[in-house]
């Protein structure tokens, strides 16, 4: 998670944006005190609700740069993950994903695939593609990597800052045991079709960048759309 | 701080409670309003959309009520009043959400428009049933503030009151309408922008610093600070201190001491209990010589004054009590006129609520009389009347509650078939 933190805030640097204007929204996942030496604004928010936490922050003020950081696969806000991606909102998104719910007592995530760990009777689920989810629900830039590829990850983070709309970025980041496992078993495939990104067993973990691109995002739309209903008449939406 | 004129649709108003209540939003300057449509509110929030770009603010509809929410928090963060309009299901869902909103003590307004029933209960038909859950749904200590308009006109000023409320004292505010109250057209006036009083947001001026997002002001109420000015923000759901940094030491739980590290858990009650003088409002008519009050709120309030008429004629010395202010509830008057009074008649519509409360300040000293009804429709002023009667003739206060069997009850169930409080 440290090694996460770490290249977020190269990342910050690398990408040149305003650590002022940045606010961190994370769910309960996190421990709020990693941010101390960022420098940014920070909103630990409930259970599964940073996503739309941002969404409003992104609406009342479009000068805000929104670092959301989820850790739960998006499973208690995964409807707003779906729906944040639709709509592009201007958010820049970390899943990180450990498999587990490291902050109680280690349940499976809906990221979950293994047999590495002790759970007394192995997942049976299968896993969630959350790269193929972002994609096929718009989101303009989506990549995975793992928490040692370090480098990769800063370069990953100060890409992705300063696009507009929904980015993704999932970081592999088990416990510091299983990190170089993991880190062994991948392969970088930049490009690759997020519908064959899906972590199985026995197979190697596929990281890269998987999608670049742009489209519309909401405010540009919303004030687009309604220009064109009400010229002049219309208020564009501005921070107060 | 005058409201923005271009805010204020100035002028008589032919429209329902619902759309009374999006105005009274727009005049109080609220420019951001989350929702999911939910009967009976969607035309609050259409009448907000419809108004919103022309007047700077955002209208979005969200994929639940779970994430309106949470969106207006972030919005209200990000520096603008925000808002959200539900009913009684979407209510239930946002519960989580308004704890963390107590918590960080962040300033916006839910609209209910009660429906009938518990779950899906009757989307298109009245209901008070969510007094309750108003003051207490989601988990945790925290005091909020519940105001219950009777009327469009009401509807209109109450929320328009709410905001400032809200902004006053960093806590959310609740409007507690109902379908009858949002579905009623009535003449509205709205005044002119000069006529209303804005509570802007209470901002920190001093230096970026020093700016800790707990600190309180003398009243107990803290100072806001927007997002991504530089105050480097700290907030979170987990219980925290004056700088908005966790605390888990059960020793500073109870913020007594001066230390920075004692928690603020106790203020989040405190402020709304020492400032509840400035903050309750109700309105009487009649009391000075009653025997009987007959205490409401919503359009119950209004169903009661037929009631109230009628006994007065039959030489009944009865007064009203109407809440604006559900929560805080106004404690001291109700034990006031508890000694005056021979019998208190609660009309709600839901099976014993706020009744409760009355009980709670009379303490025993008059007879609580409660006014059931089951929702989907309003009282029959005769129910009210017959109440008014029966605490008229009763001297000695019982030790409980009673519960007056309706006309309607009394043919669907028999004489004895319901069972009492």
């Amino acid at each position: 998670m440290d090694k996460i933190i770490e290249a977020f805030h190269d990342g910050i640097n690398k990408s040149g944006r305003d650590r002022e204007k940045m606010c961190m929204v994370t769910d309960i996942a996190y421990d709020p005190e990693v941010v101390d030496y960022l420098g940014v604004d920070l909103f630990h928010t409930n259970r599964g609700r940073a996503i739309a936490f941002a969404t409003g922050m992104k609406l009342s003020n479009p000068n805000l740069i929104l670092a959301v950081f989820i850790g739960d696969m998006a499973t208690l806000g995964g409807n707003h993950f779906v729906h944040a991606a639709r709509r592009n909102m201007d958010l820049f998104v970390v899943c990180v994903n450990d498999f587990r719910y490291r902050k109680v007592a280690a349940q499976e995530t809906p990221g979950d695939f293994s047999r590495l760990e002790f759970s007394s009777y192995c997942s049976i689920e299968q896993p969630l593609n959350l790269p193929h989810l972002a994609r096929s629900n718009g989101a303009v830039y989506v990549a995975r990597w793992t928490a040692l590829h370090h480098e990769d990850l800063i370069n990953s983070m100060a890409e992705a800052l300063p696009q507009a709309g929904f980015k993704l970025i999932e970081v592999i980041s088990p416990k510091p045991e299983l990190l170089e496992f993991f880190y062994l078993n991948s392969e970088i495939k930049h490009g690759e079709d997020t519908a064959k990104v899906g972590i199985e067993e026995d197979k190697k973990i596929v990281v890269g960048k998987f999608v670049e691109r742009e489209r519309e995002t909401f405010i540009d739309a919303y004030n687009k759309q309604h220009y064109k209903v009400l010229g002049d008449k219309f208020i564009k939406i501005a921070a107060e | 701080m005058k409201a923005d004129p271009k805010n204020v649709f100035t002028g008589s108003h032919y429209i329902d409670g619902d759309v009374a209540c999006a105005y009274g939003a727009v005049a109080a300057g609220c420019k951001y309003l989350a929702g999911y449509p939910i009967t009976p509110s969607t035309e609050a929030a259409e009448a907000f959309a419809v108004k919103a770009p022309y007047v700077g603010a955002q209208f979005i509809q969200m994929e639940d009520e779970l994430g309106s929410i949470a969106s207006v928090l972030g919005a209200s963060w990000a520096g603008k009043k925000a808002m959200t309009i539900t009913s009684g299901p979407g209510f239930s869902l946002m519960m989580e959400t308004i704890g963390l909103g107590a918590a960080t003590e962040t300033p916006f307004v839910i609209i209910n428009i009660q429906r009938a029933g518990p779950s899906t209960g009757v989307p298109t038909s009245t209901g008070q049933a969510d007094m309750m859950q108003a003051k207490w749904g989601s988990h945790g200590d925290y005091e909020i503030i519940a105001l219950a308009p009777e009327s469009p006109q009401e509807s209109f000023e109450l929320t328009f009151k709410a905001f400032n409320l809200a902004e006053r004292y960093r806590v959310p505010v609740m409007v507690m309408s109902d379908e009858c109250v949002g579905h009623m057209a009535e003449k509205v006036v709205i005044p002119n922008a000069q006529e209303l009083e804005v509570e802007p947001r209470r901002y920190f001026t001093g230096s970026k610093k020093d700016y800790k997002p707990f600190k309180r002001d003398k009243d107990l109420v803290p100072w806001m600070a927007r997002a991504g000015a530089g105050y480097k923000l700290y907030l979170t759901g987990l219980t925290h201190g004056e700088d908005g940094r966790p605390i888990f030491d059960v020793k500073t739980f109870e913020m007594k001491s001066k230390s920075l590290r004692g928690s603020t858990n106790r203020y989040l009650v405190d402020k709304i209990r020492h400032n509840r003088d400035k903050i309750i409002k109700f309105e009487e008519h009649q009391t000075d010589d009653a025997e009987v009050v007959v205490v409401s709120y919503g359009i119950s309030a209004r169903v009661a004054i037929k009631a109230v008429k009628e006994a007065r004629e039959s030489g009944i010395k009865v007064g009203t009590l109407r809440l604006v202010t559900v929560w805080p509830f106004p404690e001291k008057r109700i034990e006031e006129l508890a000694h005056q009074v021979k019998g208190f008649v609660v009309p709600e519509i839901n099976y014993g609520q706020v009744v409760y409360e009355v009980d709670r300040c009379s303490q025993g000293r008059a007879n609580v009389i409660l006014v059931p009804h089951g929702g989907a429709a309003v009282h029959d002023s005769d129910d009210i009347l017959g109440a008014i009667k029966q605490a008229a003739t009763d001297h000695n206060p019982y030790d409980r509650i009673l519960e007056y069997t309706t006309a309607l009850e009394r043919e669907v169930f028999g004489e004895n078939m319901v069972s009492k409080i």
